[in-house]
């Protein structure tokens, strides 16, 4: 009896997960979904809290709390640098949200929203002219530390918490500064600003470059990879270019080092009128059929069709002019999607001035449309110069 | 051992001369806050020409900020930037030294940009004509608004580069005969380096003496508006403060500039915007009134009738010339700027009070300078006629950015339509080619959201339409402001005239935004005016 009892246990303790998980799965708008902002304030810099909410084809977010950091920010800088850092996992617990005034990280735990503490690299790891760029797996949290230009390799110990293993330098080959990060496997690409970009290899944790660095093809053109995206399976990395057109650049990286970018012109290419003037910030959807662009100068949001296998971009759909642009919010910064699969069906756009944009996506794979919310956008009272957030639960890679 | 001695006293000779050469003052001490506001010094033509020997040095003040100063030894002392002043048809002989020396710079550079600047097609005998390297020691110098040729020793930026250490070097031309009277200036233009030796100071007056309608026998004010940046731990220029004849205005945290002002006596002020990115807009308030002004010239050019305003908006590089009403007894007044909207992504531009002016029923104000009898200008002053002339030729313009980030670095455009925004590098072919005679109607767009400030040289441009809307009276400018873009809607414009036909001005120039960050950004191209086979 006493072994049928114990047996029963332990099969109770296997199931039940099991049981919660397909609950969870079943009913995956129960399951909260928040938006985390790096407000980035010259003083009492903080991370806000948004739960997202509304109905289908009216989204909304909902002001939660903004979290101290107790670090100091800067109030904007690149429009790639990732401001916000969290596993892409639906099981993350820690968002590391960097202090670029105050060349710091702090990390929190995202269910209690708490701060856990706050790290510094080196002495020497500044990031006080454009912000502290970060990515992270498992193991090691990367920061780039944009007036330093160095990248500071942190381990990710339990509680959050980080130890700082060393940094190294980097020299963008027309001095510029390092901007835009992404983190595939043990594959680190990087964009400086200034036309050059560079992978590196992290399997040891503190990053080796992979003899890989180069002016992507559009710098001949003058237009700069400012972000960086990696697809799912490594394959291909993908540039957001600061350019007059809305442009983008995919590097082949299966071989392990990138390859020359291929520049896709999606946008005005001349006269710059109408959308595409500046599409410093891409990210991919969950299902990898689209790039989302921020066309940081302009106000508008724009798709491009993308294929996951071949790495061609094609032309896709544009925003309106998202509201306020000008008045008073400045730039488009960094987008996130809301849902962890197919397109992700809502954009949460980082507004420079600052609030948060909220917009539909539809797509059928062959034509899309991108519809601003009638709730957007949301203020972020806080932030003077947002150009960071990040979703929880995250894109899953 | 005894040539050895020798040598080695020589040595320390050396070495204490130069140790006592760097503890010098390079610059001469700028007034504090809280100072009475004079004139510059005066340098006037003498038989019809003026010889000047100026050395351009830097150094950095006791306010810690970047000076670069134009020296010049009068009566055994060293005065900074005096004004220069000549008649129509005078010879200016400038000899400019350069003595930059490093530190150049509180904060480091943008971006790396392509600095070296091809040989001219004709070679010139004068080595600092023939291009090169622009260092941040390199420099020389733009008589801005002026009309004269786009040539080495006279008006060229693009090849003429005089380097730190070379022999000092001679400007020397005839200001044009025709040319109106009116206020002129004089300031660095090296490309990539102008914004840190004007923002250091560089810059004067320059007028180009004659009678104009209204202002006989006025006291003169000669009134320099500078601004001077100092954020070491940044390459953001950051906070800034504007300055009256060198003088921080910096109410109300510290005291005010100041002037004494007889009770009811009109004045005639002269007032030169020399801000790298500073729009002004003037106002003189008697007690909490606004008064009004009698405008009597923009940029140099008289105008007639005078415009009566009771604000007065400029932009880098302009100049205005008013009559200011006499100030009410036992009452103060303040000169002002009342800010600028630059847009939504502009550089901050608040007000500020500029200068006091108190009053005093004696005779404590500046007199008048004593000016030597002018010559008349030429029966035809130059641009006369250009309202009706035909244009020959018309083209559109724009302005627009591209940036990596919300504080840059930024990428400046000024794009003939049509063809692909860049930006500007000095071995750059001319964006426009023309010939002498032609008058050309130019609209030039703002895609961008901050304002710009369209600026050409060797000639002035008559304003026709801001935003297609005809000037009911049109006024020639050398440099007019283009609000930002809104975001939405059509784009900012202005349409100006431009007259090609002097012979004199045949060869390359530059046009530009006179934000001078802008500028040093990229914001420029050149125009080759190819001389006419009319002539």
């Amino acid at each position: 009896m006493k072994q049928l009892l114990i047996a029963l246990m332990v099969v109770s303790a296997l199931i039940a997960p099991a049981v919660l998980c397909s609950a969870n799965k079943s009913k995956p708008s129960t399951s909260p979904i928040y938006v985390f902002t790096n407000d980035d304030a010259l003083r009492h810099t903080y991370s806000s809290v948004y739960l997202a909410g509304g109905s289908q084809g009216s989204p909304t977010l909902t002001f939660q709390q903004s979290i101290n950091t107790t670090g100091l920010g800067i109030g904007g800088g690149f429009f790639g640098t990732p401001r916000l850092a969290m596993l892409p996992s639906s099981s993350a617990q820690c968002l590391f949200v960097s202090d670029a005034g105050s060349s710091d990280i702090a990390a929190i735990n995202i269910q209690t929203q708490t701060v856990l503490g706050t790290f510094q690299g080196s002495t020497n790891d500044n990031g006080t002219s454009n912000g502290i760029g970060m990515v992270m797996n498992q193991n090691y949290l990367y920061a780039g530390y944009t007036l330093s230009n160095t990248i500071a390799t942190f381990s990710i110990g339990a509680g959050c918490q980080l130890s700082f293993l060393g940094d190294i330098a980097v020299t963008p080959l027309n001095g510029g500064w390092i901007a835009g990060m992404a983190l595939n496997g043990n594959v680190l690409v990087v964009a400086y600003i200034d036309g050059s970009i560079q992978s590196f290899n992290t399997a040891s944790g503190i990053p080796t470059s992979n003899n890989d660095e180069q002016n992507a093809t559009g710098f001949a053109s003058a237009y700069f990879p400012d972000s960086v995206d990696i697809t799912q399976d490594g394959h291909f990395a993908i540039f957001g270019d600061a350019a007059v057109p809305t442009t983008v650049e995919v590097s082949d990286l299966s071989s392990g080092k990138l390859a020359p970018t291929v520049l896709y012109i999606l946008g005005a290419a001349t006269n710059a009128i109408g959308p595409g003037i500046n599409s410093a910030t891409a990210r991919l959807s969950p299902d990898e059929s689209l790039i989302y662009i921020s066309n940081s100068q302009n106000g508008y949001v724009t798709a491009a069709f993308f294929n996951r296998n071949t790495g061609k971009v094609t032309g896709g759909c544009n925003s309106p002019q998202l509201a306020n642009f000008y008045n008073p919010w400045a730039y488009v910064g960094s987008l996130q999607t809301r849902d962890t699969t197919g397109t992700g069906n809502v954009l949460y756009v980082a507004e420079f001035g600052s609030s948060i944009g909220i917009v539909n996506v539809t797509s059928t794979g062959t034509a899309c449309t991108l519809t601003e919310s009638a709730a957007s956008p949301v203020t972020d009272d806080l932030s003077p110069g947002l150009l960071s957030i990040q979703v929880f639960p995250p894109r899953p890679f | 051992m005894r040539v050895m001695m020798k040598a080695t006293w020589l040595f320390l000779i050396c070495a204490i001369a130069v140790t006592v050469a760097s503890a010098q003052d390079m610059c001469p001490a700028r007034p504090l806050p809280g100072s009475l506001v004079v004139n510059p010094l005066d340098l006037f033509s003498q038989n019809g020409s003026l010889t000047v020997n100026m050395t351009l040095e830097n150094q950095e003040g006791t306010d810690h900020f970047m000076h670069y100063c134009y020296s010049y030894i009068y009566q055994g002392q060293q005065i900074e930037a005096p004004t220069l002043r000549l008649n129509p048809g005078d010879q200016l002989n400038l000899n400019l030294t350069n003595s930059i020396q490093a530190p150049y710079d509180k904060y480091p550079k943008k971006m790396q940009m392509s600095m070296h600047v091809p040989q001219p097609a004709t070679k010139q005998p004068d080595a600092d004509c023939n291009g090169g390297m622009i260092l941040p020691s390199t420099t020389n110098m733009h008589f801005h608004g002026m009309n004269i040729a786009p040539i080495c020793h006279q008006d060229d930026v693009i090849y003429t580069l005089i380097q730190s250490g070379d022999p000092p070097f001679q400007y020397n031309f005839q200001i044009p005969p025709n040319d109106n009277p009116g206020m002129y200036w004089y300031h660095p233009h090296p490309h990539g380096e102008a914004t840190t030796q004007i923002d250091g100071g560089a810059s004067g007056a320059l007028f180009i003496e004659g009678t104009i309608n209204g202002t006989q026998g006025l006291p003169e004010r000669v009134l320099v508006i500078r601004q001077q940046f100092n954020n070491p731990n940044s390459w953001i220029p950051g906070p800034n403060q504007l300055t009256v004849n060198y003088q921080p205005a910096l109410f109300p945290d510290a005291p005010s500039p100041y002037i004494n002002m007889q009770y009811g006596q009109q004045e005639f002020w002269r007032v030169l915007n020399a801000t790298s990115q500073s729009f002004l807009s003037l106002q003189v308030v008697y007690g909490t009134t606004p008064q009004q002004v009698q405008v009597v010239a923009l940029d140099g050019i008289p105008l007639s009738p005078p415009l009566a305003e009771n604000q007065i908006v400029i932009p880098p590089a302009g100049r205005a010339e008013f009559i200011v009403p006499g100030l009410p007894s036992n009452q103060e007044g303040i000169f002002l700027t009342n800010g600028y909207a630059t847009g939504a992504v502009g550089n901050a531009n608040p007000p500020q009070d500029l200068l006091k002016m108190f009053g005093t029923d004696s005779a404590r104000v500046e007199p008048p300078p004593a000016r030597p009898a002018s010559k008349p200008t030429a029966d035809r002053p130059r641009f006369s006629g250009l309202l009706t002339a035909q244009p020959t030729t018309t083209r559109s313009l724009y302005f627009s950015e591209q940036t990596v980030g919300s504080n840059g670095p930024t990428q400046y455009f000024i794009t003939v339509a049509g063809e692909k925004p860049h930006v500007f590098h000095m071995d750059d072919p001319p964006s426009i080619t023309t010939t002498i005679g032609a008058i050309e109607d130019w609209t030039i767009e703002n895609h961008a959201g901050e304002a710009h400030d369209f600026h050409i040289h060797q000639v002035h441009f008559l304003l026709m339409a801001i935003n297609g809307v005809p000037v009911q009276n049109p006024e020639l400018y050398d440099s007019y402001p283009i609000p930002a873009w809104s975001g939405t809607g059509p784009y900012p414009s202005i349409t100006v005239r431009m007259d090609f036909s002097d012979p004199n001005i045949a060869g390359t120039f530059v046009y530009h935004c006179h934000i001078i960050d802008h500028e040093d950004g990229g914001m420029m191209a050149k125009i080759q005016v190819n001389p006419s086979n009319k002539h």
